[in-house]
């Protein structure tokens, strides 16, 4: 769980509010009302200005105006405002949160230490601005009595519960944006009892409007209710939504296994209805690999479900003439139901066409051909405890994925059941900053459908071996075998033979073969990271590795699960070792190794020598 | 297994319906070709790929003759030397043996085309390819076959009509010149099977039996006696399945037998609804043009009609205004 987020107010912004409210007399007359700082703080001291600074723990902290990541407050002597000050949390944004306000507060919520609250509410006096400077110098001996008062009532706040009681949500600015998208994140609000919970649940709230995306900024006022009602709060929210909905952003990505880059630009468009839809826009072109443009919604609450509804119409397709002789069009619905950290749900239609263009594929491949309907849902758990997903050094993570295809009354689309599983654990070594990380990852393709152990599983479905991406970071299956190219081994067909006759010579040029990929795979991997000894690579974060990786594909539609035992199936296992160096940069990640195939065999495409891979920073 | 395997001639086509071992009109000249030099091979069926010109395709070894290269798979086939039909020709037969078979692959096989995808309603074309095609890919797959098919006959809407007509007339041209080439022989030349033959015969198969009976083209061949005659009796020679086929005493009986596979009757009588359509066009023209005189002339009686009860009124109101204005005065 990340630190809670308070708003903070800047002296300069408190300012002009107070201004229009009133001449200094009526503000001066008007009862002081206290304001109560939050959470819990370690100490007290005093800046150069003479105001009060409160330093808090990790578990509270807020962000400041300018943008940047500030987590302490600092309290005025006679406001008792809470005021921004210093060190970092998560994010970027700006927002605000007043102090909750008493009313004439003898009968302060009920409390039965009626003193101290008392005491609590002279000090907390507001009064303008413009007289602080002129007030300043005449209450330095109550500064201090007022820091012990304070000293005495954060002691108090941190240790017991001042009971509160919610009587109204107030929101203010939205324009466009829909009360019922607004309305459900401050149900927590107003079910708070204690005033320590409602600043947490405030604090939420405002987390969770933030990551709606919609608006530039949320304030959440908590203010004394009406006066007849003693220990009441009201909640003001006021969201500021973004004028300009429509951002947009493009950049060259680098795509591991295939070596080779693509141009990716995509358009949002945000709160276009209101309920707090996000529209977007992309399309990537890759040299020679895939190239899509996709658009998409994403609605973050849709009658009544808890996580964001998504939903993404592509348009895809993707080259694999060099590595399969076939080349994939797809145009494809995809619905994300539910996702949240740890489960995710996903249904997919799509329409899939694989051609031969260059008229060269095997047997296998030609028998694929064609056009098929692809409607699946897929569900992946995930448990990820590692410290971290880049360089973990302790921890483990778990990931299963189960994709059932076929659920479409029509019996002519694609039957399958795909189930993957991820395991990986990290353990540190004390020295060097060094961890040893395993990782194993299976899968297993079947159809399913009448007759389905005769029927061949669908192409683009299989399991393929080979490439660079990491498999320390990556969890997405038996995919990756360091030293092999994409789709670089396992099982595989020899390609059409064309016989020249030219020159009176019956010469048959054969022109490769075509990885059919496997329904049965497995891999596994020992990786050992490091730190190199120079200082200055260390800070960069720049790191060594040694590895070693072992996978194996295995087919077993088409009755030839009959002749398929374990025994083989471990006997041919590729393996490969080597040793590397991790350059995490801003822009990317890169990986320089030297890859040494212990063990292939023909048809596959591995290389002993040094390779470099460029993945993406995250 | 291999050496069996790699040996082995594989031809796969599209599916087999209407009572032929392929319905395709591409596929069936390739399998004609095939059994006429009696070449063992397996059938195979491809039904997911309906919109591939590279079906059919005949495997040999680790080789394959696609329809789409170097001048189809019967070229491919007699190039590589595997199977050759027309190996002995005499070569002053050549240059006639060669023009029918162009007229044949050119008029007649865009007369079925479009006879398939045009001329009669969809349902045939649907059965034939896209039947084991999910619904909703089969239904975008046979409307972008159906554009596909109007771009390369050149077929728009202002010369649909012509077209259609011009295709038909090539076709019974062609039909009358291979009926008068055939004459009373067994094969169009030199008393031999040839790949004309299997092309022929793949064609006369498909317009014969695959077409519905209100097809125009259908009843074009059926006017030609030895051409039936000559499709009869391939069939029966070489098609396995002789429980499907009819022999028709005379081309203008109905036939008595049917299968399951078969729409209706199976009758080779050729009688063509085309001209009573004709008429009734003519018909509803006449119908639909007084018909506009009669509802304008309504409309018009309802205008006057209208113009001159607002006429009135407006005199009332007139007068109103002036009791009005006199009265104010």
């Amino acid at each position: 769980m990340g630190p809670f987020k308070f708003g903070c107010l800047n002296l300069e912004n408190h300012r002009e509010p107070r201004k229009e409210q009133g001449n200094r007399e009526n503000i001066k007359a008007k009862r002081k009302r206290p304001r109560w700082g939050s959470g819990f703080f370690s100490s007290i001291a005093k800046d150069d200005k003479g105001r009060l600074t409160c330093f808090f723990s990790p578990t509270n902290c807020c962000r400041g105006n300018d943008g940047s990541s500030r987590s302490l407050f600092f309290i005025t002597h006679r406001c008792g405002e809470l005021f921004p000050m210093a060190t970092s949390v998560e994010e970027q944004e700006n927002y605000k949160e007043k102090l909750p306000r008493n009313p004439n507060g003898d009968e302060e919520e009920g409390d039965p230490n009626g003193d101290e609250e008392e005491d609590f509410e002279e000090d907390f006096e507001e009064e303008e601005e413009e007289e602080e400077d002129f007030e300043e110098d005449v209450s330095q001996a109550r500064l201090l009595s007022e820091r012990n008062k304070l000293n005495n009532l954060f002691r108090r706040l941190s240790t017991e519960l001042v009971t509160v009681r919610v009587h109204d949500v107030l929101i203010k600015g939205n324009t466009k944006t829909k009360e019922s998208l607004i309305e459900p994140e401050l149900e927590a609000l107003k079910k708070a009892t204690t005033m320590q919970e409602l600043l947490q649940a405030a604090s939420v709230a405002n987390a969770r409007l933030q990551r709606l995306q919609i608006f530039d900024s949320v304030n959440i006022t908590l203010d004394g209710g009406p006066p007849e009602l003693p220990g009441t709060a009201n909640v003001i929210v006021e969201v500021v939504e973004t004028k300009n909905p429509l951002t947009g952003d493009i950049g060259i990505f680098s795509k591991p296994e295939a070596r080779s880059w693509s141009l990716e630009g995509s358009l949002k468009l945000k709160n276009l209805l209101g309920y707090g839809d996000i529209w977007d826009g992309s399309g990537a072109y890759g040299w020679d690999q895939t190239s899509e443009i996709s658009t998409g919604v994403s609605l973050p609450r849709f009658k009544g479900l808890v996580t964001p509804v998504t939903a993404r119409i592509s348009l895809l397709s993707q080259d694999w003439l060099k590595f399969s002789s076939y080349k994939e069009h797809l145009l494809g619905l995809s619905v994300g139901l539910i996702s949240t950290r740890n489960h995710d749900l996903s249904y997919n239609l799509t329409w899939r066409n694989l051609t031969d263009p260059s008229q060269m594929s095997s047997r296998s491949i030609r028998r694929q051909l064609g056009h098929s309907l692809l409607s699946s849902l897929k569900y992946s758990f995930k448990v990820d405890k590692r410290d971290s997903p880049l360089r973990p050094k302790r921890g483990y993570a778990f990931l299963s994925t189960t994709q059932i295809g076929g659920l479409t009354p029509d019996n002519r689309s694609l039957r399958f059941l795909r189930q993957e599983f991820d395991l990986r654990y990290a353990l540190p070594l004390g020295f060097y900053n060094a961890a040893v990380n395993f990782g194993i990852s299976a899968g297993v393709i079947v159809p399913w459908g009448s007759g389905f152990m005769n029927m061949p599983s669908s192409l683009p479905e299989r399991f393929f071996l080979g490439g660079h991406s990491s498999p320390v970071c990556n969890l997405s299956g038996p995919t990756t075998l360091f030293g092999f190219k994409s789709r670089g081994t396992g099982p595989a067909e020899a390609r059409r033979v064309i016989i020249d006759k030219s020159n009176n010579e019956n010469t048959s040029s054969s022109s490769g073969t075509d990885a059919l990929g496997g329904d049965l795979a497995v891999t596994a991997f020992a990786d050992l990271s490091f730190d190199l000894p120079l200082r200055i690579l260390r800070e960069a974060g720049i790191h060594g590795h040694l590895f070693a990786c072992a996978g194996n594909l295995a087919k077993l539609t088409e009755n030839e699960y009959r002749n398929f035992t374990f025994q083989k199936f471990g006997e041919s296992f590729r393996r490969s070792a080597g040793v590397g160096i991790i350059v995490p940069t801003r822009l990317f990640r890169m990986e320089v190794n030297y890859c040494y195939i212990l063990k292939q065999f023909e048809h596959d495409h591995g290389k002993t020598g040094v390779q470099f891979s460029f993945s993406s920073p995250l | 297994m291999e050496d069996k395997k790699a040996k082995e001639i594989v031809l796969v086509a599209r599916k087999a319906c209407f009572g032929l071992p392929t319905a395709c009109p591409t596929c069936l000249p390739v399998y004609f070709y095939l059994k006429f030099a009696h070449v063992p091979f397996d059938l195979q069926f491809n039904v997911i790929h309906p919109d591939s010109d590279q079906i059919p395709y005949v495997e040999y070894g680790e080789n394959v003759a696609y329809n789409n290269e170097k001048g189809g798979v019967i070229e491919t086939l007699k190039e590589d030397g595997i199977v050759d039909l027309d190996s002995g020709l005499p070569t002053h037969t050549i240059p006639e043996w060669v023009s029918t078979k162009a007229m044949i692959t050119s008029w007649l096989v865009d007369a079925a085309i479009y006879e398939l995808w045009i001329g009669c309603d969809g349902s045939t074309a649907y059965k034939i390819y896209y039947s084991d095609l999910p619904w909703p890919i089969g239904k975008i797959l046979y409307f972008k076959q159906v554009y596909a098919v109007k771009q390369q006959l050149g077929i728009t809407k202002v010369n649909a009509e012509r077209r259609e007509a011009e295709i038909y007339r090539r076709a019974a041209i062609a039909y009358e010149a291979l009926s008068t080439r055939l004459g009373e022989q067994t094969f169009f030349f030199e008393n031999r099977l040839t790949s004309l033959d299997a092309i022929f015969l793949g064609h006369a198969l498909f317009v014969g039996q695959v077409l519905p009976d209100t097809s125009v083209l259908r009843s074009k061949l059926l006017g030609h006696g030895n051409l039936i005659r000559y499709i009869e009796k391939f069939k029966m020679e070489f098609l396995e399945d002789s429980s499907s086929s009819s022999i028709p005493r005379s081309p203008f009986e109905p036939s008595s037998s049917s299968t399951p596979q078969r729409r209706g009757p199976s009758s080779w009588s050729s009688k063509p609804r085309s001209k009573p359509k004709r008429e009734k066009t003519e018909e509803e023209k006449t119908f639909r043009r007084r018909a506009k005189y009669f509802l304008a002339t309504q409309l018009v009686a309802v205008l006057v009609f209208l113009s001159l009860m607002s006429g009135s009124d407006d005199a009332d109101v007139e007068v109103d205004d002036d009791d009005g204005l006199n009265s104010e005065d």
